[in-house]
């Protein structure tokens, strides 16, 4: 009976023991953080932010932000396409990149210009113009910079393995309409099915 | 009998685990040149080493420091893969100002980094904030 004690109790508590990291019941876990789920198929928060991040620490670190005349710079959101077969709305990477320029202090990014006319924010808009008919002069607030980009996704697969590609392509465009600093930002992922954690 | 199928079973798991061992070692060999021209600002660091087993596979050599054109800190942490396999761990920097308290914790992105044996690999990171003075950076080792 002794003899066989010591194989039972490890086969009984092996599994204790692994399920003890990873239960099933819903839990809150840091966005973004090493308890995500990673898929294959799919760009993951995790994903946006560590693009987002990469992004912005190489427009900080070119200085491409700091050859205006009157800084901060003012930004101006053109079109962030979305080219994968995935459905996400682009802000999830375009509203990172901004919270971080404006933390930076280099960038402002203008709410009341916007793409075919069409501001983000329609109410600061009208007060604009209400305010510059009023004042009978327009306020010189025109963007030093637009930043445009383009998500790709390529796909790859070997037997059962699975391998996505997401490229983060981004632009920032001065008046004269030159791409003064251009990123891209590559995330590959691989594997048979999605897991937790990197 | 039973130790013949004791002795396959344990050269079968012999066999497997110099398979599986080898089949992930492969190492780095690397060319520089043997003068080089860049001067490197390296700051003097202080390491809490709570999980030995990653600090003697992946080493920080050193963290070099320097600043953007516009003025923010920027680091560049050199580190080195000491085994012969593949590592795979993950990293975050936070950023304190000149009173010690933490910054945008909205910068606060852990990042994953795969290094191979006897790499060298140089982790960068832009301080979020002109007001950052000091920075501590997060290892952990991947837990697969």
């Amino acid at each position: 009976m002794k003899k066989h004690f010591l194989p039972l109790a490890l086969i009984t508590l092996t599994p204790l023991i692994w399920t003890g990291c990873s239960s099933g019941g819903a839990r809150r876990i840091d966005a973004g953080g090493r308890e995500s789920v990673t898929t294959i198929g799919h760009v993951d928060i995790q994903d946006f932010v560590a693009a987002a991040e990469a992004s912005v620490g190489k427009l900080l670190a070119s200085g491409a932000l700091d050859k205006v005349p009157n800084p901060p710079a003012i930004l101006a959101i053109s079109s962030v396409r979305n080219q994968t077969g995935q459905q996400f709305d682009t802000d999830l990477l375009t509203k990172k990149i901004r919270v971080k320029l404006n933390t930076s202090g280099k960038a402002l990014t203008t709410t009341t210009v916007g793409l075919d006319g069409v501001a983000e924010d329609p109410l600061a808009k009208q007060l604009q113009g209400e305010r510059e008919l009023l004042e009978k002069k327009r306020d010189n607030v025109t963007p030093n910079f637009t930043l445009s980009g383009k998500i790709i996704e390529t796909r790859a697969r070997a037997g059962d393995v699975r391998q996505s590609t997401f490229s983060f392509q981004l632009s920032l465009t001065d008046k004269r309409g030159l791409a003064v600093w251009e990123g891209e930002e590559e995330i590959t992922k691989q594997g048979k099915r999605p897991s937790v954690g990197f | 009998m039973t130790i013949r199928m004791t002795q396959t079973i344990a050269g079968a798991a012999l066999l497997a685990s110099v398979l599986l061992t080898g089949g992930c070692k492969t190492t780095v060999n690397t060319v520089e040149s043997a003068q080089p021209t860049a001067k490197k600002e390296m700051v003097a660091d202080k390491r809490v080493i709570t999980d030995s087993s990653l600090a003697s596979k992946v080493y920080v050599v050193g963290v070099n420091e320097a600043k953007t054109p516009g003025g923010l800190i920027q680091i560049q942490l050199e580190v080195v893969n000491q085994t012969s396999s593949r590592q795979r761990f993950t990293y975050h920097v936070q950023w304190f100002d000149a009173a010690g308290m933490q910054l945008s914790s909205t910068t606060a992105a852990i990042l994953p980094c795969v290094i191979e044996g006897k790499e060298t690999r140089y982790l960068s990171a832009v301080a979020p904030h002109p007001a950052c003075k000091d920075f501590r950076v997060q290892f952990l080792e991947n837990s697969k």
